[in-house]
């Protein structure tokens, strides 16, 4: 019965792996398994060689185990002699010992292989930014340099900047298709882990240090060449370029999920990231609009608006212009955000709001109004995560500084009494009108 | 049962004719020594009896095991659906940080100290361990740690239930219980990022690592010094071999956690900046000094499991173990290896390519001497003949889920694809297979072994089966899972997660599995519930076992062996009841002296609660209540105290002359 027993355990947990690797999909948002880089993918390849190793291994040990125990089972009226008390063989200890060593090997060398990969930026010239970046001009030496992205972590958010092309953006990067690019990591506060599981494992964000690392969505077009069986790497062809760019438009353009992978306080499940893959030209259009950032609501200039915001408030009018002001006055917003253009909107402590209306989700990725269909942004959930963001930020975040910065968050607002006075309903609705033009 | 005569030692009756039973003593201080006494509380409090010891350091610590289980069924509830809001992310971090301290400090380690007491003495022949008083002070010390280290779920259950609140002098009593994860990474453990809780956590783990340095050093003299003759170490019960390297591993080990804590309650209460990054500190010099502890920790946690297997299959095949020397060799290989893999860790920290390379090679290395055990176990049973007592059943299942967890060891030795392991759910079910499937049935396999030693009563029926199947079920169910989560991107430590990252159907199944392994543990303690109230008398040696212990009464005696054993061979019990004549076991005369027994003593245990006001009153003087310091110095001139008072209490001590051989 026991030995049964043991056997039993062996099918349910047999079972039950087979019916998790047959009813599940592993294609999902962050999945290692279906991935779209040579980093991951160098990643996903040692994983698997270490499965085979390992399931070799459980079944060969696995086995003589399991035939052990039912084979030299004790019987019912056993009268077999008294098992022989031998201390073991050396020769057996030793061949067994060995076989682990070499079997260690074949783990081992790939995964030198691997380290030494994955960890240097590689010199690709097709990644310089001089050879595809179709933006304005560049500085002379950083056309012989792959992008660069200083990611820089914070409790609970990311901010995302591009020195060679003087952005900042936060929470959702953007990145080229087919492209190294070099990825600088630092942390304003406790250590974060920046994890983009389809295309690269993770790497720390420790602050008084930077870490480095790169990335790259898809197949630069040599690696491509050798996995469709192109034999000379250097065969050029316009139809192969067709193919690849065809496939990097099927394949790679998407929109990636990441997420924050050391704990690093209470919000810790709600510091997540987007990263979207683009071609190279949307990338110099996306540059643009960073750079350009955002006119007033009425077509003013900035300087027309703020006199009158400062002489006469109550002659700008409209929903985008109240919301302005709120984002400007009561709100409090300028202190801690940047809103390219805005000359008054400088405050660095919170995200950049550049063109945070074009972006999928806000709250770092915990609130998304993306629309499953066609990538679209849904507007009414647009809206509606805006409207919630600023109504009950302690809530989406908790513990976050734009509620409590000790006198200075939006849940600490108080009126010209030293009354405690939140911001309005309608305050947030024009405030939200406001943020989702941002765009 | 024995007759017992008892004489009192002391400096001018040696000897003595006169018959004392049982009649306590003055100490060289005046006063009565705790010895005999007729209450059970007195008796228990002051006892210097490994055995008292054990068994009192295994009920503590099924209390704490049952705690951090109710801790992570809670967790599980909270994740069982997407956007959960059973509990806050704050009271969700809490718990998921006491969950990882209370299973491996107050659970694990205690229940490995238990068989250490209990087994040590009897399986190398001693009467006691080598400095009883000191093994006293190791367990009242651990429940002073275990008190300091849970007194935030104290304040925060009063606070919820309005009996106390953050304000006035209590203003700065913030975050009550450590909520920044059990191996409390720099610099979220700073004055800046969580509060009150995080001392709680230092100032109670610094005195656990007290106690285990005590208790460590006790059992490396006890092994090296008080074997019977005849036992060479060659000759020594594997478990005692292993509860030697893990003893020694925590002398070496212990000190770097010694040193990270108390660098860390000088940046918190004295404002230094080892950690701060602002005054210059490094964080990262926390993750090593954190992990030279923590990786040989895992062995210390795993090795005495391996031990107790290597006892039990032996047992239940009828046969010697496969390759002895070998086995004793790879638990010493590994407690040496063990030392040099901390940094496995810290692969995702940007270690550098050299410095990846060599932990990389270095943790796969460790997994040979590993492997090596698992091929001695299957030898072991191969041309045995296997019993599948309950006992044995917990064994054979230890062999399948530790595998397991090796398995995913070793994938994580492969540095690049750690990377994408590293903090993800496929960690979590790595170190829950070797802590759940290795370390706890191995503990429940050795409850089921020697617990009819330890009470003298043998298990009633067959609820051990069910157990067995509920436990290995859930654990399955659980733990299984949680390799795919991990590898579908789910971090590790977030307290929700949206709705669309295909992990839904996962988390479902592993809290289901969480129940199922706790209706498990549930059958557990009613089994051994039933054990103590319904069991038979077990006899000396129901198993038919082949190890010392079993060669003494069940329950042993306060003095173990009423003659100090002579062994002629390993497996000494065996070669007593099957081998030849010459290698039967003999016992040494006393010529009448009797056995040399330890005194009881109030000192030990007067120390170790010198410790609560140390550790509770540096943690709230960090919070800013006043006087609070007075209180961490009036610990420590308690503990002073106590141990100045033990030091010239004398040692005492008494003879017994037990008639009848109960062996």
């Amino acid at each position: 019965m026991s030995s049964g027993l043991t056997r039993c355990l062996v099918y349910i947990s047999a079972l039950t792996s087979i019916l998790l690797m047959g009813g599940c999909n592993l294609d999902t948002r962050m999945s290692t398994f279906v991935t779209k880089g040579p980093v991951a993918e160098t990643q996903y390849d040692l994983f698997m060689l270490t499965v085979w190793v390992t399931l070799g291994i459980f079944i060969a040990v696995g086995g003589a185990f399991a035939f052990a125990i039912i084979k030299f089972r004790e019987r019912p009226n056993d009268d077999r002699p008294m098992p022989s008390q031998g201390h073991g063989n050396p020769l057996v200890e030793i061949g067994l010992i060995g076989v682990s060593i070499l079997l260690l090997v074949i783990i081992a060398v790939p995964t030198l292989k691997g380290i030494w990969y994955t960890h240097d930026t590689p010199e690709d010239p097709e990644s310089f930014m001089g050879s595809w970046y179709e933006g304005e001009e560049l500085a002379e030496e950083e056309s012989e340099k792959p992008l660069i992205v200083k990611v820089i972590g914070y409790q609970w958010w990311w901010a995302f900047e591009y020195p060679q092309l003087g952005i900042t953006t936060a929470n959702e990067m953007v990145i080229p298709a087919g492209k190294v690019v070099h990825l600088e990591l630092r942390s304003f506060d406790v250590i974060h882990s920046f994890w983009l599981p389809r295309i690269a494992g993770k790497v720390d964000l420790i602050p008084g240090r930077t870490n480095s690392m790169w990335i790259q969505a898809g197949d630069n077009f040599r690696r491509w060449k050798g996995k469709q069986g192109v034999a000379n790497p250097m065969e050029d062809s316009p139809a192969l370029r067709a193919d690849y760019a065809n496939y990097l438009e099927e394949e790679i353009h998407n929109y990636y999920y990441g997420q924050c992978a050391e704990y690093c306080g209470d919000s810790h499940a709600r510091m997540l990231f987007r990263a979207t893959v683009v071609d190279d030209g949307e990338f110099a259009e996306w540059v643009i609009d960073e750079r350009t950032g955002h006119g007033t609501p009425d077509g003013k200039s900035w300087d027309d608006w703020y006199a009158a915001y400062d002489n006469n408030p109550e002659s700008l009018t409209g929903d985008l212009n109240d919301g302005l002001k709120v984002f400007m006055g009561r709100g409090k917003c300028a202190t801690c955000h940047v809103v390219k253009g805005n000359p008054r909107a400088l405050g660095v402590a919170g995200p950049n709001l550049t063109n945070v209306g074009s972006r999928m989700s806000i709250a770092a990725g915990w609130l998304n109004h993306r629309s499953e269909e066609d990538g679209s942004i849904d507007l009414e959930k647009q809206y509606d995560n805006f409207y919630k963001w600023i109504n009950e930020t302690d809530v989406v975040k908790p513990g976050n500084r734009m509620w409590k910065a000790g006198g200075g968050g939006i849940g600490e607002l108080i009126d010209e009494n030293g009354e405690l006075a939140l911001l309005t309903d309608d305050e947030i609705h024009k405030l939200s009108l406001y943020l989702q033009s941002l765009k | 049962m024995s007759q017992t005569e008892t004489e009192i030692l002391t400096p001018s009756t040696i000897p003595s004719t006169e018959t004392h039973v049982l009649k306590p003593e003055r100490s060289q201080l005046g006063f009565m020594r705790p010895d005999h006494s007729r209450s059970v509380i007195m008796d228990w409090l002051t006892t210097v009896d490994h055995k008292k010891i054990g068994i009192m350091y295994g009920a503590i610590a099924l209390f704490f095991l049952l705690v951090g289980g109710v801790e992570a069924l809670i967790i599980r509830t909270q994740l069982a659906i997407p956007e959960n809001d059973l509990i806050s992310a704050q009271r969700y971090n809490q718990l998921f940080t006491m969950h990882g301290t209370t299973m491996i400090f107050l659970a694990i380690m205690p229940l490995n100290a238990a068989f250490f007491n209990f087994l040590v003495p009897l399986q190398i022949g001693a009467r006691d361990v080598a400095f009883p008083r000191i093994n006293s002070f190791s367990l009242w010390a651990f429940v002073a740690g275990a008190i300091v280290i849970n007194f935030g779920w104290v304040l925060q259950a009063l606070q919820v239930m309005g009996l106390f609140e953050a304000g006035g002098p209590t203003a700065g009593m913030t975050d009550l219980a450590p909520a920044m994860g059990w191996f409390g990474y720099a610099p979220l453990t700073g004055t800046n990022f969580t509060g009150a809780g995080t001392d709680f956590w230092i100032m109670g783990l610094q005195i656990l690592g007290i106690a285990s340095l005590s208790a460590a050093m006790n059992f490396v003299v006890t092994i090296v010094n008080m074997r019977a003759p005849g036992m060479k170490m060659m000759r020594m019960p594997v478990f005692t071999w292993m509860t030697l390297v893990v003893s020694l591993l925590i002398v070496f080990a212990f000190p770097a956690i010694t040193i990270a804590l108390g660098q860390l309650m000088f940046d918190r209460c004295f404002g230094t900046n080892f950690f701060v990054v602002a005054g210059g500190g490094q964080p990262i010099l926390w993750q090593h000094l954190f992990w030279i502890f923590g990786h040989p920790e895992v062995y210390i946690l795993v090795l005495p499991a391996m031990g107790i297997i290597s006892e039990i299959l032996p047992v239940f095949s009828k046969k010697p173990l496969f390759g002895y020397s070998i086995v004793v060799f790879s638990g010493a290989v590994i407690g040496f290896l063990g030392f040099a893999v901390w940094s496995h860790h810290m692969f995702t920290t940007g270690l550098g390519k050299v410095a990846t390379a060599a932990f990389s090679l270095l943790t796969m290395a460790i997994a040979v001497p590993t492997g090596v055990k698992i091929f001695n176990w299957v030898g072991t049973l191969w041309g045995g003949r296997v019993r599948f007592s309950a006992p044995m059943i917990f064994s054979l299942g230890f062999v399948w889920m530790f595998m397991m967890g090796g398995f995913s060891g070793i994938m994580h030795s492969s540095a690049p694809a750690d990377a994408q392991q590293q903090d993800s759910y496929f960690v979590i079910a790595h170190f829950h297979y070797v802590a759940i499937g290795g370390i706890f049935l191995a503990v429940v396999a050795g409850i089921y072994f020697w617990l009819p030693k330890m009470i003298g009563k043998m298990w009633k029926g067959k609820l051990s089966t069910w157990v067995a199947i509920f436990s290995t079920v859930g654990l399955n169910v659980t733990f299984f899972p949680m390799h795919f989560l991990g590898l579908l991107g789910m971090p590790r430590r977030t307290h929700t997660y949206l709705e669309g990252f295909g992990w839904e159907t996962y988390n479902l199944v592993c809290t289901i599995g969480a129940y199922i392994l706790a209706f498990g543990i549930l059958l557990l303690v009613i089994d051994i519930i039933r054990c103590f109230r319904n069991g038979e008398p077990a006899g000396n040696d129901p198993w038919d076992a082949r190890t010392l212990e079993w060669a003494t009464t069940s329950p042993p005696q306060v003095y173990n062996f009423a003659k100090t054993p002579i062994i002629p061979a390993r497996d000494a019990l065996w070669e007593d009841k099957y081998g030849p004549e010459n290698r039967k076991i003999t016992h040494e005369d006393d010529h009448g002296h009797g056995i040399h027994m330890p005194s009881q003593s109030w000192m030990p245990f007067i120390a170790a609660l010198g410790f609560i006001p140390v550790g509770l009153g540096m943690s709230l003087m960090q919070a800013g209540i006043p006087y609070m310091g007075y209180v961490a110095i009036f610990g420590l001139l308690v503990l002073g105290f106590g141990i100045a008072l033990w030091a010239i209490e004398g040692p005492g001590g008494y003879h017994m002359h037990p008639e009848v051989d109960a062996a």
